[in-house]
């Protein structure tokens, strides 16, 4: 039973940790290689809003903190991506520099070692068909699942989410419909960026704030992309899901070691079998060919 | 007008006079300091060092030969710490030190075991003693200085070595056998080189001591999730979660080990465990653990008359307690050299590395004697015989020094739920 309960656990959190790479790419085909920055960024500003300035409330540092990231996300496009746009290596190579730079910032700047940490917005653990599992653990479940369902709701029902995925779908016909390509741009990489502070929000409190995180976050959000093919949201949910049981099995019954491996194999042999990833739409029709 | 002179007079006092004072100091012994400062092993022994050096220049400095020559200190970066970056790039830092810099000695690091045995060979080309006092634990330090002694003799270590540390462990592991009847062990260790060979090492020798190791798991570096193990480890009743992590991300192991509440004690080689903050890092739930901070003085303790009162200065100047492992031992090396050049009047290294092979000092934690063979500092559990470990247990928010029994300030404690 513990296997199925941490299982499902482990590609929830999967799943938020890729959410926000997914959409920026689906909506803007821009490939975030900030996101992992951008994520660990929120945890970083929000400790500091609770611990070094006025001493905020946690609901309020969470907000302003997810808000900061957002805003840094869009202003990411407007002044640097805007320039060079549509030219995918030089996209990898600036997402990728600009987090590099965030990251190494925070390090320069003395956020270092294993001392920030953000609490559990419930302390505590119950059990669950004999299982313990602590209540931030059932909360990321749950919140997940809200998340995932309102995007949903917002990119099926919303005027600014039907524009997104018009945008997603044929940008030049959308483009003549009046839909400003750039301003879509902007409001999805400001989504994205708030979805990375958001999952670092949830997922934070289970271990403590490390820059290297932001690292490991930007792997784990690729491999569940490229699995599940990027752009696709049921492929990434998918993915997480493929990735997320088979880590807990290989911890299980392999060994603990391996299960940063499993993530980077399933790339490899996703790569091998159908590049475009299981979902995926880009390229289908060439390897089709 | 009468204000405007005096003015003057002082700007010119300070703007002349005070630049001729400092060009008529003798020449600075330059202290080169490879660490990897983004992480506690870097940081604090910076930290030490500087804290040594300044008590050292205030009291007038270094006596070589009749002449007071004050010491300076040069930090260089290594990051042989942070993942992928290769040993040449800690090499290349310390030859920086030697050319560039021209220190007249080493302290510290390199702090990764690959990086400082690689760099023994260029202390030797360069003639360069170095005592290491942070991060390297590896036997091999000490057993190629004892093979080569010739070429390696320029190399000391203050700090400790996994066997120490182990059968530090392994005496306290007794202890418990005998008094609570633990006998079933469980261990976590991270997936480095020095944490497999500590997991490896403690799991013969317990098994030796007719411990039952139910199993033993290695965690990737960066692992925040540790349920399956610790799920497993309380199924098969493990009473002593033997833990080896230098990786900040372990600090999850212990809160889910403290929301799971199992009936095991956790204890070992912990970075995350170490440092003052840790208690409201996990807000209260690394309360038990037992860590070893491998010296004396890493954490307050009446060890010697000079552990206190380095604890106090190391508050006064960085306000915050001794952070964990290298603390200690960098601040110690400093005086060490300081002893050694004035018994040795000189800087030479030969007359120094005899002057340190001599020496008998009494420091923070305990007296300071290298093997003359090793060059490894001796290691005691009676500060008045040689170096003391310092190994503590969390309790009520505080390190409490808990072994060795002849400077232990407190007895290990069980958590509630084991009673």
């Amino acid at each position: 039973m513990e296997i199925i309960i941490y299982g499902v656990i482990n590609s929830v959190i999967l799943s938020l940790m890729a959410l926000g790479f997914t959409l920026v790419y689906s909506i803007a085909r821009v490939p975030n290689f900030a996101h992992g920055a951008l994520y660990i960024t929120t945890g970083y500003i929000a400790w500091l809003l609770m611990n070094k300035f006025v001493s905020f409330p946690y609901p309020l540092a969470i907000v302003i903190s997810i808000g900061i990231t957002a805003l840094i996300g869009a202003l990411i496009y407007r002044f640097i991506l805007i320039r060079i746009r549509g030219m995918e290596i030089s996209e990898i190579i600036a997402t990728y520099a600009i987090g590099l730079a965030i990251l190494e910032g925070l390090r320069w700047g003395g956020l270092r070692g294993g001392t920030f940490t953000l609490p559990p917005f419930i302390a505590g653990s119950m059990e669950i068909f004999g299982v313990s599992i602590d209540y931030q653990r059932l909360i990321i479940v749950a919140v997940g699942i809200i998340i995932f369902a309102s995007l949903y709701l917002f990119t099926h029902f919303n005027r600014v989410g039907l524009a997104l995925r018009g945008i997603a779908q044929d940008e030049r016909a959308a483009m003549m419909l009046g839909i400003d390509s750039d301003m879509t741009a902007i409001v999805s990489l400001a989504i994205g960026s708030g979805l990375a502070g958001f999952a670092a929000i949830l997922l934070l409190p289970l271990g403590n704030i490390i820059v290297e995180q932001g690292y490991a976050v930007l792997i784990f959000a690729i491999a569940v992309c490229v699995i599940g093919g990027l752009g696709s949201w049921g492929g990434t949910i998918l993915a997480s899901f493929i990735i997320g049981f088979a880590q807990i099995l290989t911890e299980r019954f392999l060994s603990t070691h391996y299960m940063m491996v499993v993530a980077l194999l399933a790339i490899i042999i996703t790569l091998l079998i159908k590049p475009s990833g299981i979902f995926g739409k880009q390229k289908e029709l060439e390897e089709r060919v | 007008m009468k204000k405007l002179f005096y003015l003057s007079l002082v700007v010119l006092f300070v703007v002349f006079c005070i630049p001729c004072m400092t060009v008529a100091q003798e020449k600075p012994i330059i202290l080169g300091a490879p660490l990897s400062t983004a992480f506690l092993y870097g940081w604090d022994a910076e930290r030490g060092i500087k804290l040594a050096v300044d008590e050292i220049n205030a009291a007038g400095g270094v006596n070589v030969g009749g002449k007071k020559r004050p010491f300076k200190v040069e930090v260089i970066d290594t990051r042989d710490l942070e993942p992928g970056v290769p040993v040449a790039d800690a090499l290349l830092a310390v030859e920086k030190l030697i050319l560039e810099k021209k220190a007249d000695f080493i302290v510290g690091g390199p702090v990764r075991s690959e990086a400082a045995l690689a760099a023994m060979d260029l202390l030797s080309k360069h003639k360069k003693i170095s005592i290491l006092t942070t991060g390297v634990l590896t036997p091999a330090y000490s057993k190629r200085v004892a093979e080569n002694y010739g070429k390696y003799k320029y190399c000391f270590r203050n700090s400790s070595e996994v066997p120490v540390m182990m059968g530090d462990f392994m005496a306290m592991l007794d202890d418990l056998n005998k008094t609570q009847g633990f006998n079933k062990a469980y261990i976590m260790v991270q997936d480095v080189a020095h944490a497999r060979a500590g997991g490896e090492y403690m799991k013969k020798a317990l098994t030796e001591k007719k411990w039952e190791v139910i199993d033993m798991k290695i965690y990737p570096t960066g692992t925040t999730d540790y349920s399956q193990g610790l799920i497993d480890s309380g199924k098969k009743g493990a009473q002593i979660l033997f833990l080896w992590m230098d990786m900040p991300e372990s600090a999850a192991l212990l809160q889910q080990w403290s929301n799971m509440k199992l009936k095991s004690l956790p204890m070992g080689f912990m970075n995350a465990a170490e440092q003052p903050g840790f208690w409201k890092a996990t807000g209260g739930k690394g309360e038990y653990m037992i860590v070893n901070l491998v010296n004396g003085g890493n954490a307050p303790a009446k060890i010697t008359p000079w552990t206190m009162k380095f604890v106090d200065a190391y508050k006064k100047k960085w306000g915050l307690e001794p952070e964990g492992y290298g603390t200690s031992s960098s601040y110690m090396a400093v005086y060490q050299y300081k002893d050694a050049i004035e018994k040795a009047k000189t800087t030479d290294p030969d007359a120094v590395v005899t002057a340190l092979e001599n020496q008998d000092l009494m420091g923070v934690y305990g007296r300071m004697r290298f093997d003359k063979k090793t060059h490894q500092i001796i290691p005691s559990w009676d500060p008045k015989e040689g170096a003391v470990t310092g190994i503590i247990q969390w309790q009520a928010g505080k390190r409490v020094q808990v072994f060795p029994p002849k400077v232990a300030e407190g007895k290990i404690m069980l958590p509630p739920w084991m009673k």
